[in-house]
């Protein structure tokens, strides 16, 4: 036992040392390369106006980026992401506009997004469906839920005892910087501390890098599998009442291809698609890019179309990038290791 | 290592087009959303030229309206068109048959129910433009009139009445040219927030609305999809905003409330023009924050097309087969009498 908890420690640190601030700081330097570039064609963009909102626009794609990690870290992915956030706007809402408390109603909306990220888990790894399909199969229900839970209407207004609600989550400020900007920053150290320097951490790197010398070393991989989906879905949920507090009311297309701009965060920042690498330090430069993408592409002007072949080219390249980057390394014993998950 | 480098950079691509792709797939929902919840009650624009002479007295039609769903307040209002034209005619038997939710099956059950009870006539708004066909087709086989309202199916009918969105959308575009004049605001750029690339009634709207501004003193800049999300809409519109706008159009509901939400933000200053009718929207025209909203109106939908099935069935020719039935303003004026 003791054996193997070390052993399963050496792999981490191992993987860790490969997956390291090299490629960050690469991505990190891409970062500052776009917004000096958009900051030149045209100044609004680092306005003071602009640079506060870009940061709360960047949160929730950094919340679920976070949600996408843990699940892309254990091998699996979760295309459910952007329903669950659906969900969770139109239940909330709905629930508000139904009268209930609003913290009553956040409290609900997120145990059923858990649940969902628990089901999502349970096909995985307990029914061992291929997660692409499980996920394709929630992401559909839960976009029929919130289709469902208000009769396929978007919600009136959340009404003025959900005011406090919506500070809360989107209008307020504190020091100067947006609430969503600070739930970002919390759910982000809260989460990077689960996964760097715990053992619920180091067993979901464990079971995305090698499943079988994970499940050999005693780690329960159903359960670790389980976990990540339901941070995941806890993260989507809390994206969800985000939404319906910065719309004042539930749209049931709210978080439509989020679970697109999750996985782009992840692997702009280094988050490997095949599990067992990645840190979100990585997925915080990842969101980064990606929202500063969004935000500076409308400032430049560009049309739609070019901005979906800009933003394709640069998740090709990232990943292209951070490829290259490790096939310099001269890490032959990880390369073994790397080779025997795909 | 290379084998799994190729893999990796296939998936990468797979996303790309995804990202791209993926709009198309959402075209369905964002279109029924689209649909506006509940109706004006004001008058319109619209008319038809025939069937203004009522029918010969003394033979009594039947005629019979198939929605999508019944509690739906637009359906609710296309039903009182009917209602009122069929209580003026005098001549008419009318009744209204509607799915209790939005469901081809049971709106096919309803078009053999309308055949065999008889019906001269069916007002029908399609679900969908090819699940209906068949039944539809086996009702004019059976003599029967067909006339589409709001939303027709691949068949030939006498006559379609629904909103022509590109003439909304141009409508919307003098709306806000009106309101910038009276603002005093003579240039400047403008913001477009739509669904997505692949929602017909949304591009025609925003092609009307280009179209108002043809040789205006205006810039339209590019526009920008926010997949008919509220929370993305008002991203866009304040982005709009730090780019210093003097208006933003939004082209559906869920677009509409983030533009009044951002501009609410921003402590006004903006002219918002949206489309389709909330409770949300209607209270951001009170405070202000937009300056109107363009709705359909479904009851001249029922009223035209009930007028028009019956001038059919008297043997009168139709003059116009495909009637516009226009958009009704929603302002600060007439907003309370509406809430």
């Amino acid at each position: 036992m003791e054996k193997n908890e070390t052993r399963e420690k050496h792999t981490i640190r191992n993987i860790l040392a490969i997956r390291g601030v090299g490629q960050i700081a690469t991505v990190t330097i891409g970062l500052l390369v776009l917004c000096l570039a958009f900051a030149i064609l045209n100044p609004s963009f680092y306005s003071s106006r602009n640079v506060g909102n870009l940061l709360r626009q960047i949160a929730p794609i950094l919340i679920i980026g976070i949600g996408q990690s843990y699940v892309l870290i254990t091998g699996n992915i979760d295309l459910s992401i952007g329903s669950v956030v659906g969900m969770s706007c139109m239940i909330s809402a709905t629930l508000m506009t139904k009268g209930w408390n609003p913290w009553l109603s956040v409290v609900a909306t997120l145990i059923i997004c858990i649940g969902t990220g628990i089901g999502n888990g349970l096909l995985v790894a307990t029914c061992k469906l291929p997660p692409f399909i499980a996920t394709l199969g929630t992401m559909t229900v839960a976009r029929g839920v919130a289709q469902i839970v208000n009769n396929n209407y978007n919600t009136d207004a959340i009404g003025e005892g959900a005011e406090g609600f919506r500070t809360f989550f989107y209008y307020g400020k504190m020091f100067g910087i947006f609430n969503t900007v600070w739930i970002a920053v919390v759910l982000f150290l809260l989460f990077n501390f689960l996964l760097s320097k715990t053992r619920t951490g180091r067993h979901i790197y464990a079971v995305g890098s090698n499943i079988d010398a994970a499940r050999l070393s005693g780690v329960n991989v159903s359960f670790t599998t389980i976990k990540a989906y339901m941070v995941s879905a806890f993260c989507a949920g809390t994206v969800g009442l985000v939404t319906s507090a910065t719309a004042g009311i539930g749209t049931m297309d709210s978080g439509n291809m989020y679970e697109m701009y999750a996985v782009a965060a992840s692997v702009i920042g280094g988050v490997s698609t095949l599990g067992g690498q990645g840190l979100l330090l990585g997925t915080v430069v990842g969101a980064a890019i990606w929202g500063v993408l969004q935000n500076g592409l409308q400032f430049a002007g560009a049309p739609v179309a070019i901005r979906n072949i800009v933003i394709g080219i640069i998740v090709i390249f990232s990943v292209l990038l951070d490829v290259v980057l490790r096939t310099g390394r001269p890490r032959k014993s990880a390369k073994g290791a790397a080779h025997t998950e795909g | 290592m290379k084998k799994k480098a190729i893999s990796v950079v296939l998936g990468m691509a797979m996303l790309a087009a995804a990202i791209s792709g993926c709009s198309g797939t959402t075209a369905a929902t964002t279109t029924a959303a689209a649909t506006t919840k509940a109706a004006a009650t004001t008058a319109a624009a619209a008319t038809t030229k025939a069937g203004e002479t009522t029918a010969a007295a003394g033979e009594n039609k039947k005629i019979i309206l198939i929605t999508m769903d019944s509690t739906d307040q637009h359906w609710v209002n296309v039903d009182k068109g009917c209602q009122e034209e069929a209580a003026a005619l005098g001549n008419i038997t009318y009744k209204w048959m509607a799915p209790d939710k939005k469901d081809d099956a049971q709106q096919i059950e309803r078009i053999n129910n309308a055949i065999a009870d008889g019906a001269d006539a069916i007002l029908i708004a399609a679900n969908g433009p090819d699940a209906i066909t068949g039944a539809l087709e086996e009702a004019k086989a059976a003599g029967i009139v067909i006339v589409y309202v709001d939303s027709p199916a691949n068949t030939e009918a006498v006559a379609t009445f629904s909103t022509d969105n590109k003439a909304a959308g141009k409508t919307a575009g003098e709306q806000m040219l009106a309101a910038l004049a009276t603002a005093g605001v003579t240039k400047g750029s403008i913001g477009i927030v739509n669904i997505n690339t692949a929602t017909d009634s949304t591009n025609k709207r925003e092609a009307g609305f280009r179209e108002a501004f043809d040789g205006s003193a205006f810039t339209i800049l590019e526009t920008q999809y926010g997949e008919g999300d509220a929370a993305k809409s008002q991203d866009i519109a304040d982005n709009y905003i730090t780019d210093g706008v003097v208006g933003i159009f939004g082209c559906n509901e869920g677009a509409t409330v983030g533009v009044g939400n951002a501009i609410k933000g921003a402590g006004g200053g903006i002219v918002g023009v949206g489309f389709d009718r909330s409770d949300a929207i209607l209270s951001l025209i009170k405070d202000g924050s937009l300056v109107c909203t363009m709705v359909q109106n479904p009851s001249v939908m029922g009223s035209e097309g009930l007028k028009a099935a019956a001038a059919v069935l008297a043997g009168e020719t139709l003059t116009e087969t495909a009637v516009d039935t226009g958009v009704s303003i929603v302002n600060k004026a007439n907003v309370d009498s509406l809430a």
